[in-house]
């Protein structure tokens, strides 16, 4: 590949990232307004919101929050940029995990309880989908024998025949990173009654849209993520994205949120069951 | 050659001799720093020569397995004294037993000069040899400061120091002299050193604590050598050599030399305090902080790590090298959820170096040259940053006098040099690209084929995540008291801190270089490379890690955050929400019925899933079984 085609991949990875998230968030709105028969905001609701957010004045509980902001955006868009080189995905798994360390540990900085206490459930979160990821890897790997992204490419079947399970297990992970009811612990979308806004409570000003857009970055290296399983053909990869998401609308909306309890023991149980017998059949075969 | 060889045994035993012989602190003080210096330089210049092999000439007639038997003899009684001492019963009947086997040994197999290499120095021993005198040296130049500090507490009649820093520095050379011994009873001899050595280091404050805590490390580790023993006699038996390399070659398939190999796994988890016997490292905290950081990163539980990865290519294929590395995930997950339920910040890195040693051993067991990379790059940067942690723990410690992570609450108000370098080390523990997770990297992609093994050891590394994350967030957290000041450090625990980030963090972007230059693994001569790097660019069939790439953009992005953290100083401070009005005072708000109410808010430990109470019993039991399925398997 030359460094022209790469510069350019790095530039797509940047531009993507907001681009995609944002639409992509302003779809979700209206389709979950629409499941809640409301008309729902415009579609591009989410850049108004960036927009106005930037805008503002900025205002510090704790100048490390600030850091925290800006390293969880970096690291958000470099592992996006990393998935866009087509680079080891295992790789991008623990930069993306630098970026989520970094949004916790800026909400630890700030001594109001709400936001502590979505900090510990963040971690929480994280260490519910981080094992299922990494495992969802692994799959790649025993299938195509590399971790690197071009391999998948290269199969003659969709990933989705050979690791059915594993993509369950993707879905549990996948809920958890969209924030997404049951397990919007942390942070969720609409108002916490018993947590304010959680993990983001302190957070505000140039510095939440900071945050907002690193999340964007997230979401789109999740659905990249997805859309690996169907990697035959580009309508696929899309029709499988949609359905994905759609799927996650409609279990948002029909679940209540849930304990970290039962987080922490169904989607473990539940997830590494899924994974330990998709790749025990992956080693069989 | 010798001469290296001879100043990096020798000097540091001299040294502490005359740290016992002369009591004058300023002079002791600089007699520490030019032998460690020394060390530093000399284990340096070991670069250009290796790898060797070299035989001491002999003395008297008498080769080096001779001449240190009577040492040996002395060493197996001192033990034995200090049983009878403690009365404990354990270590007289383990002490008594193993002066048995090896008068057995001695006097029934080994007859005639046993024709073997007496030292063997390749990568491994070389990385071992910096690490040792590196680290231990930097670590014995923090304790100068440390320990006048500490006795200035204790208010001490005679100062215990010369003896404390006699033992700190035979340490070092005993060390080195282990990692450089290829036959077996020499080993053994230093093995047991270390064993001694740490004992008296734990309990050396001479509280009712410190003496049980040394009496258990005494013999659960005298355990280890009487397993090294049995090992030593059943391979010499079968074998009829105890020649390190020799042993490596022949790589025994079945029957009697595997259950010797299986019971020097044995010997060396007990070394690198794995389940089920963790006890006696988290015991050790008793003791001062510098011998905790000595012991956890480059001494004793280094040596049971780099015991097995020696030993590595000897049991290439066997089933016994599977459980290794099922035992060693194992404890890597089971060290990381103790770790969780710790509020204790040293009993969190104990069980953290558990934890990371099972990373290790699993790497080990695992058995490929990318696993074998992966357990060298992970001892390096586990020994740099685990010292690095320490001696901030430690220098916390002194200063708020709690090691309690609830205590570091706002920490960075006090001292905000100390929790921005420890701040710095957590994230040099979990983030990319610093070393510790390329080794991880490594172990993963390597452990990718073996599924029992992947499946514990992502929800490990998960684990991990979490209670490093929550320890760096509570160092920089809210309310800060009073106003900054930058604390006043002396200049050697500074220096001491400064050195380890440095070389942390440079060695990490060298890594794709350090492993051009590992290739070369015991045992391994003219096998494929693990890892082609060019350019900075780690990658092979599996994976691909831009080393040297990725730091530069970590190093621009943390530029920009300090950017954005200047320009951010001009912005309206303004205190956390906290439900209802504030006052002017932190953390205290107007609730209902215009009452002041203060927030409060402690991490979550999670006692009732993570508790030692809640997991130990199972972990040992799961521990136990798995050692004698590894035992069992090779009969």
């Amino acid at each position: 590949m030359s460094q022209n085609t790469d510069a350019l991949l790095i530039l797509a990875g940047l531009a993507a990232g907001p681009l995609i998230g944002g639409f992509v968030t302003g779809l979700d709105r209206i389709v979950t307004a629409r499941c809640q028969s409301r008309i729902g905001p415009p579609l591009l609701q989410p850049f108004y919101d960036v927009a106005k957010l930037l805008s503002k004045e900025p205002l510090v509980v704790n100048i490390w929050q600030v850091f925290c902001a800006y390293a969880y955006l970096a690291a958000a868009s470099i592992s996006l940029v990393l998935f866009g080189l087509r680079s080891d995905l295992l790789l991008i798994l623990f930069i993306q995990a630098v970026g989520a360390v970094f949004l916790v540990v800026g909400a630890y900085s700030s001594g109001s309880p709400f936001s502590q206490v979505g900090a510990h459930r963040e971690l929480l979160q994280m260490l519910c989908y981080e094992p299922l990821l990494i495992l969802v890897t692994v799959g790649i790997y025993l299938q195509t024998g590399s971790f690197r992204v071009p391999r998948v490419f290269a199969g003659e079947k969709p990933l989705l025949f050979h690791l059915p399970l594993l993509f369950l297990a993707l879905l549990c992970a996948l809920t958890i990173k969209l924030r997404k009811s049951p397990f919007d612990l942390s942070t969720s979308h609409h108002a916490h009654q018993e947590l304010v806004k959680g993990l983001l409570t302190d957070y505000s000003g140039p510095f939440l849209a900071l945050v907002e857009i690193g999340h964007w970055y997230e979401v789109v290296l999740m659905l990249g993520l997805c859309s690996l399983f169907w990697a035959t053909s580009w309508e696929g990869m899309v029709a499988l994205v949609g359905i994905s998401y759609f799927l996650e609308i409609l279990i948002d909306n029909t679940c209540a949120r849930l304990n970290w309890r039962w987080m922490l023991t169904s989607v473990l149980a539940f997830g590494l069951t899924l994974s330990l017998f998709n790749l025990v059949w992956l080693t069989m075969h | 050659m010798e001469e290296i060889v001879a100043v990096l045994i020798v000097l540091p035993l001299l040294s502490a001799t005359a740290c016992l012989l002369f009591k004058a602190e300023a002079l002791r003080s600089w007699i520490i720093v030019a032998t460690g210096l020394a060390l530093i330089l000399t284990s340096l210049l070991l670069t250009a020569h290796v790898p060797f092999t070299y035989s001491p000439p002999m003395v008297f007639r008498t080769t080096l397995h001779e001449f240190i038997q009577i040492p040996d003899f002395v060493l197996m009684l001192a033990i034995l004294v200090f049983g009878c001492r403690e009365r404990s019963k354990t270590v007289i009947c383990l002490a008594s037993l193993q002066i048995v086997l090896v008068t057995w040994l001695e006097l029934f197999q080994i007859q005639g000069v046993p024709a073997s290499q007496a030292i063997n120095c390749d990568h491994l021993t070389l990385i071992m040899v910096l690490i040792i005198s590196i680290v231990g040296s930097i670590i014995c130049f923090q304790a100068i400061p440390y320990m006048k500090n500490h006795e200035a507490h204790q208010q001490l009649v005679r100062s215990r120091q010369p003896r404390f820093f006699f033992i700190m520095l035979a340490f070092l050379g005993i060390m080195n002299g282990m990692v450089l011994a290829n036959d077996l009873t020499v080993f053994h001899f230093f093995f047991e050193c270390t064993t001694l050595c740490s004992f008296l280091l734990i309990r050396h404050d001479g509280t009712p604590d410190a003496v049980r805590n040394g009496v258990r490390a005494l013999w659960m580790n005298t355990f280890g050598c009487v397993a090294f023993v049995v090992a030593m006699i059943v391979i010499h038996h079968r074998m009829g050599t105890l020649d390190l390399q020799e042993i490596i070659r022949t790589r025994p398939s079945e029957g009697l030399p595997l259950l010797g190999l299986a019971l020097l796994s044995l010997a060396a988890f007990t070394k690198s305090a794995q389940f089920p016997f963790q006890s006696w490292l988290l015991g050790a905290m008793v003791a001062p902080t510098p011998v905790s950081a000595l012991l956890h990163s480059s001494t004793m539980v280094k040596v049971g790590v780099y015991l097995v990865v020696r030993l590595a290519p000897a049991m290439q294929g066997t089933f016994l090298s599977q459980c290794v590395a099922l035992f060693g995930a194992v404890s890597f997950l089971a060290g990381a959820a103790l770790a969780v339920g710790q509020s204790n910040g040293k009993k969190v890195l104990a069980y953290s170096t558990i934890s990371n040693l099972g990373l290790i051993f699993a790497c080990a067991g695992l058995n490929t040259p990318e696993a074998l990379t992966a357990a060298t790059i992970l001892i390096v940067f586990h020994a740099l940053v685990k010292a690095l942690l320490f001696l901030c723990v430690g220098a916390i410690e002194q200063t708020i006098e709690s090691r309690d992570i609830e205590d570091m609450r706002g920490l960075y108000s006090r001292m905000p040099t100390t929790a921005v370098i420890t701040v710095m080390g957590v994230i040099m523990m979990i983030m990319p690209p610093f070393g510790l997770v390329l080794g991880k990297w490594m172990a993963f992609e390597a452990a990718a084929r073996t599924v029992p093994v992947i499946v514990i050891v992502a929800v490990g590394s998960a684990l991990t995540v979490m209670y490093w994350a929550r320890w760096a967030g509570t160092l920089m957290s809210d309310p800060f008291a009073g106003s900054f000041r930058i604390e006043r450090q002396p200049a050697l625990t500074l220096g001491a801190l400064m050195a380890l980030i440095v070389a942390a963090g440079g060695l990490s972007v060298a890594v794709p270089w350090l492993v051009q230059w590992l290739l070369i693994l015991p045992g391994e001569s003219g096998h494929v490379p693990a890892f082609l790097s060019e350019g900075g660019v780690l990658e092979n069939a599996a994976g691909v890690f831009a080393v040297v790439p990725l730091s530069a953009v970590a190093i621009a992005g943390l530029l920009h955050g300090l950017w954005a953290l200047r320009r951010a100083r001009g912005a309206r401070v303004v205190p956390p929400y906290l439900s209802g009005i504030q006052t002017g005072a932190p953390q205290i708000f107007i609730g209902p019925m215009q009452r002041l109410v203060k927030a409060e808010a402690r991490n979550y430990y999670l006692t009732s899933l993570f508790g030692e109470k809640r997991l130990t019993g199972w972990v040992n039991l799961a521990a136990a079984l798995l050692l004698i399925l590894m035992l069992g398997s090779t009969l």
